[in-house]
């Protein structure tokens, strides 16, 4: 197979790789670049463990090849992070106990992120929808729809 | 394992050229929600290709455009942007029911229009109102460019008429009268991310309280998504408040079992694509009403 | 009581990491020079393995060895009976039996490899019937077996003849189940390390239970546990089901790793989880009871055979509880049940949440609305009726005085703030349109901890550091429910430590003390005594320290707020200032505590004993729409009433409710390994579905608190009981709904229209 080039953004760093023609953008964001919070539980887009953001929109980053996204940003969770500073999202799953194994909640915390960032202020069902795609067997949602409520009305007041 | 070079042409012209060259050999990957979902279980459907060639990127085949008669959807537009289009909802708005079913917002934000048709699944969801609205695609190769009814494009579960060397640019659809009604109809077995068990578009206009232009489409009841000539004809001129529910329901069961034959789900879904038909039609009445 | 730790929704311990994607789970660990693993699967679920021709595989780039069975030192492991092949030898027993494991420098490389593996089989005629396994003169899965019976629980109270004899009405029903699969969203993943440190083979990863996995490891291996080491990561949710699959996948990596002398990773893919792991015992179950007019039940007659798949795993286990609870928590004098397992060449089956009581408490009381009915009765008059109060006699012969028996607080809150009453007979009417809406209700007992099924017994270690903060060594393991926060909370609250003071070690065989496995909704119950007794043993000597020194007696002395408070409460110093004057003194600041359960008792005869320690009750009334046109069911609301004693963590019991109801609700409405002579016909989640957040009911938990004298602050269990009730109570609200009775998991859009379960092949 051979190689292709392309250059990337994630996390606000510019990456100039060559990637097989098979790999995927969840295998380039965790062999290559070591982000690991980008996690693989399904391997067909059924899950949502390793939702990123691509170019500002929600995708499940094992239904991209890389080789396709070419000029592209990508954040993941890694990237919510600015200067040791938590986002506020994150910071409201740590308040409402949004989390247990942890497993999906880099996956739910980009979804929601997307959402936040188009919609500042969604329902309920908006926030359902937005995470309608990320599949988590412990929380049963409540907490994580609460922690996505909760910081849309801060985001509202600021 | 399935092994592939990449292509990556930078426009159309250049896709055609390549396809031209070794359609043969070349898988079209737009989205890839379906796709990538089939190399990775490794699935029979794929036959054999050596290149996967990416057409997601090409600019122009995801715009939607406002003409005169018609509406025209690129085929790279995602599910999400049909979702979000005003032209579509004023227009279409089945579509948009429709489209807003399709897997997770992360499916629709990469799925595309044009792969949802092309991988011809027997339950695709913008497929059923497809055909209900008379769609049709527009096919182009190099040299050529051709339309056909999206019905006859379709021409088996997973199957479908287009050749090695053409790429499908656009859905195009005939406007319709306000005077017209629609109704999508999905049975899941749960909420959200869920394969339609069986989806039915209802597509309408009724004159004097009867039913006159009437469009009856279900998908995942047969092997192929499409219309429902026979009960169509009994309901055409029929009077709304006239209807033998009942009859109807009963006949639509038989309908489709004259086309798939006994199978393990005729039991369930006799019965139910019949209720269905029933609920789309009371919605549209109550519409009108 | 007041406290200043526990009690308290404290936030997790764990969670900076979850938030920030630096938790390292089982595939996020990398080793320099590792080699990655693929497992090569049989092709029949029953076969005869004729020929294995590595030779081309071999061959291969990259490939740097490839194990069979051969090359297994032994190759049969299981807690309870030794019959689980690593690898399969002579044959396959199901489909997800593993034939051999490639270790290659790529994943790639190996995927390579394994396809050119060429194994010769000869197709064998299977069982993949409970019932047929059962017959006599079937095809014997183990043929070093008599039958394939891998066991028979009876139980024996009273005279069930007499019973019947005295009842007014008696009703028989058949209730069945199907394969769960755990869904956990992180696939197995285990590195094995060769020659680490001094141990033979160091295994990270996905381990649910450590010591269980060392000792099969070790065992497979023939090493000393000594040399074996099992570090837990991050686990990605278990549900029970990371224990003998991640065993197995242990072993074979540290045999690779063993014969490369590299690290060596097998992270499975979602299909190979699902093909390979062990699901949740589908059950067929016989009930018959008997009450008289008044609704007093007299007799309860049970049979339940569970099929234990191609191995015994857990079933001797899983069935006992279901033993336990198969009457539910009823006053029965006369009570005969049999409860069996059969080997067949299905997957296998074993621990799942919930553990044999899900299958049993949905037709337990899916039977109880019926004789409600069949009495006339509605269905929360019937069960009080019956329900146990203090002092009430189980079947086993148990006199429950132990403890608060809440079951009427449970049943009654849950039934009042559901409103209950008012909406059953409301929805019993005729109801107009399409939609129907029903109310069901289901309770249960469930007995804490491993009960007779094994000693239950669990250490903690606590070592206090010269500046005052903590280390806290678990033999208990964190599987994302919470219990490193919970932990932390009960030595915070001894100690006068703020949690963020204590860090709870990753379990590690080398220092953590066995203590068993983190199952059977124990941690709380029993690793919470334990860290009472260390934390308490450690406060002990540091006011013993204080007290010779500072003219104080121990008993005037006070631990709050990282402070040592002297008689009438001066402050003396901080326990950091003392760590370290301690410290410097030579003073042992590491302390023990080791906690063994309260004696219990089991005669596999008769059934009779008293299997448990102590109980929690629950109850959940589940509120749903069913579309009786195309058999949709959309659940609309659970009440979950639970008794956990005492709420260490009440956000994190709320998670628990709010999981397990979800989970119960997957159980009830869509979730179904289908398997077609053996074969696995839903291997991914696009066809294996859970809930996903748009089937989230409204959920209201109500947390119900009478602190148990033998749990520590007088917590007990939550995780488990959350699952069990909400099968069996969607069952009875949709019956509620469509005066339709189904009593076949789960209740599908088929079940509703057709009354029947259809798949493709037919039934």
């Amino acid at each position: 197979m051979q190689k292709v080039k392309v250059s990337l953004t994630v996390n606000r760093k510019k990456y100039n790789l060559k990637v097989d023609p098979d790999e995927r953008l969840l295998d380039t964001l965790r062999d290559r670049l070591h982000l690991f919070g980008v996690k693989e539980g399904c391997s067909i887009g059924e899950c949502g463990a390793c939702t990123v953001i691509l170019d500002g929109k929600a995708v499940n980053s094992c239904m991209v090849y890389t080789f396709q996204i070419d000029g592209s940003q990508v954040l993941t969770v890694e990237g919510l992070e600015i200067d040791g500073r938590l986002d506020p999202l994150q910071l409201s799953f740590i308040e409402h106990q949004a989390v247990q194994c942890g497993f999906c909640t880099p996956g739910m915390l980009m979804s929601a992120k997307a959402l936040l960032n188009k919609n500042p202020n969604p329902d309920k069902e908006a926030i359902k929808t937005a995470i309608e795609g990320n599949l988590c067997r412990c929380t049963g949602y409540q907490q994580i729809i609460e922690a996505i409520e909760a910081s849309t009305k801060k985001d509202g007041s600021e | 394992m399935i092994e592939f070079e990449a292509l990556k042409p930078q426009n159309l012209k250049e896709a055609l050229a390549v396809l031209k060259e070794k359609g043969m050999d070349i898988k079209i990957l737009a989205g890839g929600t379906d796709l990538l979902v089939e190399i990775n279980n490794n699935s029979d459907r794929l036959g054999d290709f050596k290149y996967l060639m990416d057409i997601s990127s090409i600019k122009g085949l995801d715009e939607i455009e406002n003409k005169k008669e018609h509406l025209i959807i690129g085929a790279l537009c995602t599910h999400t942007q049909i979702s979000e289009s005003e032209l579509i909802k004023r227009n279409f708005p089945i579509l948009i029911r429709a489209a807003k079913t399709i897997g997770s917002t992360q499916i629709r934000n990469r799925g595309t229009i044009g792969g949802n048709i092309n991988n011809g699944s027997p339950a695709a969801d913008l497929i059923t109102p497809l055909i209900a609205l008379k769609g049709s695609v527009i096919l182009k190769s190099k040299n050529k460019k051709r339309e056909l009814p999206l019905q006859d494009f379709i021409t088996g579960p997973y199957k479908t008429d287009r050749k090695e060397d053409e790429i499908m640019t656009k859905i195009k659809i005939p406007k319709i009268t306000s005077d017209y009604q629609s109704s999508f109809q999905k049975v899941k077995r749960r909420q959200a991310v869920a394969i339609a068990r069986i989806n039915l578009a209802v597509v309408t206009d009724i004159k004097k309280k009867r039913f006159n232009d009437i469009r009856v489409v279900f998908g995942s009841a047969t092997p192929t998504a499409i219309r429902f000539l026979k009960i169509e004809k009994r309901l055409k001129q029929a009077h709304i408040n006239e209807l033998d529910l009942e009859s109807i329901a009963e006949q639509t069961g038989q309908e489709m079992v004259e086309i798939t034959g006994e199978r393990w789900s005729t039991p369930y879904k006799k019965p139910v694509v019949g209720n269905l038909l029933i609920r789309a039609l009371q919605e549209i009445i109550r519409e009108v009403q | 009581m007041e406290f200043n730790h526990v009690h308290k929704s404290k936030k997790r311990v764990d969670v900076y990491e979850k938030v920030t994607g630096r938790a390292k789970y089982g595939a996020d660990m990398r080793f320099p020079d590792m080699l990655y693993a693929q497992t090569l699967y049989t092709k029949y679920p029953y076969a005869e393995i004729k020929n294995i021709d590595l030779g081309s595989a071999q061959k291969q780039n990259d490939v740097e060895a490839i194990i069979t069975a051969e090359d297994v030192p032994n190759n049969k492991f299981g807690v309870i009976i030794e019959n689980q092949q690593v690898l399969a030898e002579d044959k396959s027993l199901f489909i997800g039996d593993g034939i051999a494991v490639v270790a290659a420098k790529t994943a790639k490389a190996a995927g390579r490899a394994v396809e050119l593996i060429d194994v010769q089989y000869k197709e064998l005629k299977g069982v993949y019937d409970s019932l047929e396994a059962r017959k006599e003169g079937s095809q014997l899965i183990h043929e070093e077996n008599e039958s394939n019976q891998v066991i028979h629980h009876p139980l024996r109270k009273g005279n069930v003849k007499q019973g019947f004899l005295e009842s007014d009405v008696i009703i028989k029903r058949e209730y069945d189940t199907p394969f769960i699969e755990q869904s956990y969203i992180e696939p197995e993943a285990v590195v094995a390390v060769p020659y680490q440190e001094n141990s033979t083979i160091t295994i990270y990863g996905s381990i649910q239970n450590p010591f269980a996995t060392q000792e099969a490891v070790a065992s497979v291996l023939k090493e000393k546990l000594n040399k074996v080491r099992i570090v837990q990561n991050h686990m990605g949710g278990s549900f029970g089901g990371k224990d003998e699959v991640v065993s197995s996948m242990a072993a074979r990596a540290a045999i690779l790793a063993l014969k490369t002398e590299k690290p060596v990773r097998l992270v499975n893919t979602r299909d190979q989880s699902i093909k390979e792991s062990y699901k949740r015992h589908p059950y067929k179950m016989k009930y018959k009871i008997g009450a008289t007019h008044d609704g007093r039940l007299k007799a309860m007659q049970i049979e339940a055979v569970a099929d234990s798949g191609a191995y015994a795993c857990q079933t001797p286990f899983v069935t006992w509880r279901s033993v336990v609870q198969a009457t539910g928590p009823y006053e029965v004098e006369n009570v005969k049940t049999d409860t069996y397992g059969f080997y067949t060449n299905n997957i296998y089956t074993g621990a799942m949440r919930g553990y044999g009581s899900p299958q049993v408490i949905f037709a337990q009381e899916s039977l109880m609305d019926e004789l409600a009915e069949e009495l006339d009765m509605d269905p929360v008059q019937l069960r009080l009726k019956n329900i146990y109060h203090n002092n009430s006699i189980t079947a086993s012969g148990q006199k429950l005085d132990s403890h608060q028996v809440s079951l009427k607080e449970v049943l009654t809150k849950a039934v009042e703030k559901s409103d209950f009453i008012e909406k059953y007979n409301r929805y019993k009417k005729e109801q107009p349109g399409d939609k129907k809406r029903g109310i069901g209700l289901s309770i249960s007992f469930r007995g804490c901890s491993l009960g007779a099924e094994a000693i239950d017994a669990a250490g903690i270690i606590l070592s206090l550091k010269k500046d005052g903060s903590v280390n806290l060594y678990s033999g208990l393991a964190e599987n994302g429910q919470g219990l490193k926060t919970v932990y932390c909370q009960m030595a915070g609250e001894i100690l006068g430590l703020d949690i963020d003071r204590i860090n709870f070690m990753e379990v590690d065989t080398l220092i953590s003390p066995d203590s068993g496995s983190t199952v059977a909704s124990r941690a709380t119950l029993i690793g919470g005594n334990a860290v009472k007794k260390a934390a308490n043993n450690l406060a002990n000597r540091i006011k013993k320290f204080i007290a010779e020194r500072y003219e104080q007696t121990e008993g005037d002395i006070v631990l709050k707020d990282g402070t040592i408070y002297g008689k009438k409460d001066i402050e003396i110093m901080s326990i950091a200032e003392m760590s370290s004057k301690a410290a410097m003194e030579g003073v042992y600041l590491t302390s023990y505590g080791w906690y063994v359960s309260p004696e219990i008792s089991w005669d596999e005869e008769t059934g009779q004993g008293n299997p448990y320690f102590t109980y929690v009750y629950g109850c959940q009334v589940a509120e749903v729409e069913v579309d009786i046109k195309t058999g949709e069911i959309s659940v609309l609301k659970m009440t979950a009433a639970h008794d956990v004693g005492r709420a260490i963590n009440p956000a994190n019991v709320k998670g628990q409710i709010y999981g397990g109801v979800m989970m119960g609700l997957g159980y009830g409405i869509m979730e179904e390994l289908k398997t077609n002579q053996g074969y696995i016909q839903n291997t991914n989640f696009d066809e294996y579905l859970i809930p996903t957040v748009k089937d989230m009911p409204d959920i209201d938990p109500i947390i119900v608190e009478n602190p148990d004298p033998d749990g520590p602050f007088g917590a007990k269990s939550i995780g488990e009981p959350t699952l069990e009730l909400g099968a069996a109570a969607i069952a009875n609200a949709v019956a509620n709904a469509t005066d339709k009775r189904i009593r076949s998991l789960p209740i599908n859009l088929e079940q509703i229209i057709v009354g029947r379960k259809l798949s493709k092949g037919g039934e």
